[in-house]
């Protein structure tokens, strides 16, 4: 008997003009198996996972049905699925509802009227799981993000739901929570049987890990197999989904036809290593590097920051150490580290936001401190903050976007043309906050780019994007760019900076330990760099992206 | 080691016993009692952060006296005539001490109970009462911190654009604030839209709801509280036999002072001083252990 069967599942939001969220979705999911859900935003995988538990199903005109355990999903008491179904969200902070982490890993327990011996026992067994115990007595606001995406998974599991679904789990978290906290739900999978069906814009760490990927499609669901035969599918159907697949694969399917003898597609990074010195294994490569630009000295810097010091309190230690950090004009100029490093505090030092108490910082060669407030951000320098959020105060973008412009059709038709570039035309009438992740950066950009900068700051902006927005945005800068913009980033994201920027610094201890292009910068690291990088480092000598390893095995062939 | 380290009930049942006496008491033995009971305990817990406030309190209680005595001219010991003609009487004078005395000891009762109470326990007691309730005190000892940083956050943001709250003019500089605080409110709300999603997901309406707690009644706990009760008991027996109370108006009337009357005082101190020399004891246990560690080691 399968886990969760749906039959011919239809549904409509009322008064939705996009037509059907699910067209007649049919989906058998078994007993202990894990199955991804892709698809590009607005395909209707949260829709399909929230009809999956009553009490979270939105409302709407449904026709099919579901069954669990054989029997209709609304059969089941609330009692049932509470404990039963366990649903992880996008938002790791929002999810959490009482301040203390013992306290919310215990809630699920007490709604069921669990007694105190049983649920101190639960608790502890969990905490011990999950590696909780040494922050069991702390303030969930002291944890980070991937600690609180932690607890929450915890304090589903204490339920011990048969079923565990998580909708865009890491979305909100940088690449190595996102990829502790993926190994966890795997290892949930494998060591307690439970079923798993996830939806994910990072599938390079879930797709290896799937027994089946289910694509969904403008609310249909269009394959169902196992990974690799998606990949096939997704290759020979030109559908754009894949360029969201993990690298090995999408180099495997670049070179495929060339091949002889191609072999089976390589999910992970280690099958891509070995599949690839399967290919050179007769013939050595002859070619193994390819053609790149020297990191030239720095001409006209648009931002220059000189021996900086801050901290954020009297006796708190220096975030920022004596660092240093040349931008040059019209340069696409990426930071990339580990979290809490000060990569953000430096941002926040450029548009004064933070006051360094020691070293200078000038913008276009002037001290940001001789810059009036309306002369910095007007014509000048702006940031796009890290939580895109929080830069909304309207009730629809429209009017967020009002509040920039002098007013008047030259205001409008400045909108018109911000919304144009970021390609929100569509989502002017909207609440900011019904906008989905990626949507909400642009419309986020577009406010910002209404300041006219000529320097624009952006802290983790492709966070929650997923590839496809992803590709727009670095569209959207390179546009920036030709216009003279010079773009300073923070990012987790190597891989895309590895593709778009032009020049890479690492920060780590409160400084810049290093600065060049990001072919050099990423070729000569062997951890932080691209999963296109890692598969190829034992081959060619810099091939960083899957152009780059596709181009030198073409030349090689 | 601290008195924090026992069950919540009981220091509920301390402070509750210890404010509620220092209130209801105005014999001056017991209220120097309580009063230098918590001079002492607010001092042993927070140390000399504890003594500005402490020490400032002693002015204001002697300004409290005279200006409960150039008001009030009940009695009929008179000291001396002010001004406008009035009596300042000995009984006036005394009772305004009195109030004062017992006032400035139940503020100093108060910064022990903050140090001591964390909100944890409040939250644990009130789950005594109904589970809802102390969830409900949870989320708001949650939220209100959360909206804190919330508005700095957006700040932060519209800094970044030149609309942060102390950016540009005048008359921009108050209309950026309402802007923010109006986004910090569709901000907050949306949040309890989320986490009220989430407690849903988690069963939150099913009926029969427990409260957890991670804190354990063990054997300590228990013959404290037997010792405490003793304590109390003869602390009510004192007050059935008018022990604890004296009368101003129109003179001072104090209850005849015997030798049963130490027993009280003994009780009464003992249940005050306990959980400061309880840590004391521990400490000291403490230490005399660690001499004897290193003693051993060597």
């Amino acid at each position: 008997m399968a886990h969760f069967e749906i039959r011919n599942l239809s549904f409509s939001y009322p008064g939705s003009s996009r037509g059907k969220a699910l067209d007649n979705v049919n989906l058998t999911i078994e007993r202990g198996e894990y199955l991804t859900v892709c698809g590009k935003s607005g395909s209707g995988k949260t829709t399909l996972l929230r009809h999956l538990k009553s009490v979270l199903a939105p409302h709407g005109k449904l026709t099919g049905e579901i069954l669990f355990n054989g029997r209709p999903l609304q059969d089941a008491d609330l009692r049932t699925q509470s404990a039963g179904i366990g649903y992880v969200m996008q938002n790791p902070d929002s999810q959490i509802v009482t301040d203390k982490v013992w306290h919310e890993l215990a809630f699920g327990l007490e709604s069921l009227g669990t007694d105190q011996k049983t649920i101190r026992l639960r608790v502890a067994e969990m905490a011990s799981y999950f590696g909780i115990q040494g922050w069991f007595h702390r303030n969930v606001a002291e944890l980070s993000g991937g600690q609180k995406q932690l607890l929450n998974l915890a304090s589903i599991m204490a339920m011990q739901p048969e079923v565990l679904i998580l909708d865009e789990p890491t979305s909100q978290l940088d690449p190595i929570a996102a990829s502790d906290f993926l190994n966890t739900v795997r290892k949930i999978n494998l060591e307690l049987g439970t079923t798993i069906i996830i939806t994910e814009h990072r599938l390079e760490d879930i797709f290896h890990a799937s027994d089946r990927v289910a694509l969904m499609e403008g609310g249909r669901i269009t394959a169902c197999d196992t990974p690799r035969r998606v990949g096939d599918r997704l290759k020979y159907g030109n559908n754009d989904m894949f360029a969201a697949m993990p690298a090995p694969v999408q180099i495997y399917y670049s070179l495929k036809d060339r091949l002889k003898t191609p072999g089976e597609c390589p999910l992970t990074v280690r099958e891509g290593r070995n599949w690839l010195s399967g290919i050179f294994a007769e013939s050595e490569p002859t070619v193994t590097e390819i053609e790149k630009e020297e990191f030239g000295e720095i001409g006209v810097p648009a931002i220059s920051v000189k021996e900086v010091w801050y901290r954020y309190e009297k006796n708190a230690p220096d975030v920022l150490r004596s660092t240093s950090l040349g931008v040059q004009k019209g340069s696409f100029h990426a930071i990339v580290g580990g979290n809490g490093t000060g990569k953000s505090t430096m941002l926040k030092a450029i548009c004064g936001i933070c006051k360094p108490y020691r070293g200078n910082i000038l913008i276009n060669g002037k001290k940001l401190e001789k810059y009036k407030d309306g002369e910095l951000f007007s014509s000048n320098l702006a940031m796009l903050p890290q939580d895109a959020r929080s830069i909304f105060v309207k009730k629809t973008v429209r009017e967020d976007l009002e509040e920039m412009t002098a007013g008047g059709d030259e205001g409008e038709a400045a909108i018109a043309e911000v919304a144009e570039i970021c390609d929100i035309s569509h989502l002017l009438d909207t609440h900011p906050y019904d906008l989905s992740g990626g949507e909400q950066q642009r419309a986020a950009l577009a406010k910002v780019l209404l300041t006219r900068p000529q320097i624009l700051l952006m802290d983790e902006p492709t966070k929650g994007m997923d590839s496809f927005f992803k590709r727009k945005f670095a569209e959207i800068i390179g546009d920036l760019k030709s216009r003279g913009v010079t773009v300073l980033m923070v990012s987790h994201d190597v891989e895309f900076c590895a593709a778009y920027t032009d020049v890479v610094s690492m920060f780590f201890d409160g400084g810049i330990v290093t600065t060049d292009t990001p072919n050099s910068f990423f070729s000569r690291n062997s951890f932080y760099t691209t999963a296109a990088n890692r598969m190829s480092r034992h081959i060619f000598a810099n091939a960083i992206n899957n152009e780059d390893v596709t181009e030198l095995c073409i030349k090689n062939l | 080691m601290r008195f924090d380290s026992y069950h919540p009930a009981i220091n509920f049942i301390y402070f509750a016993t210890a404010i509620a006496c220092t209130l209801a008491f105005n014999q001056p033995v017991f209220l120097a009692i309580s009063f230098l009971c918590a001079f002492a305990y607010s001092v042993k817990l927070r140390g000399r952060k504890a003594l500005p406030l402490n020490l400032a309190l002693l002015p204001l209680m002697a300004a409290y006296t005279w200006w409960y005595s150039y008001y009030n001219h009940f009695g009929v010991t008179n000291l001396r005539t002010n001004f406008a003609g009035n009596w300042i009487t000995l009984e006036s004078v005394a009772a305004g001490a009195a109030i004062s005395v017992a006032a400035a000891a139940v503020i100093m009762w108060m910064s022990c109970v903050f140090t001591v109470v964390s909100s944890d326990k409040v939250v644990y007691l009130l789950g005594r009462l109904s589970p809802k309730l102390s969830l409900f005190f949870s989320i708001l000892l949650r939220m209100f911190p959360r909206c804190g940083r919330q508005l700095s956050r957006i700040n932060t943001a519209r800094r970044g654009i030149g609309r942060g709250a102390g950016q540009g003019s005048f008359p921009a500089k108050a209309l950026n604030s309402v802007k923010i605080l109006s986004a910090l409110i569709s901000w907050t709300l949306e949040e309890f839209v989320e986490s009220s999603v989430s407690m849903r997901n988690r069963g939150y309406s099913l009926k029969g709801r427990t409260a957890f707690s991670i804190y354990r009644f063990d054997n300590r706990d228990r013959s404290l509280v037997v010792v405490m009760f003793i304590c109390i008991t003869l602390i009510i027996m004192a007050v059935m036999l008018d022990q604890t109370a004296m009368m101003f108006d129109p003179e001072i009337i104090i209850n005849r002072i015997t030798p049963v009357s130490a027993v009280f005082y003994g009780a009464y101190a003992l249940l005050l001083v306990m959980p400061g020399a309880l840590q004391i004891a521990d400490e000291m246990r403490f230490r005399r252990n660690r001499k004897n560690i290193l003693t051993n080691c060597k």
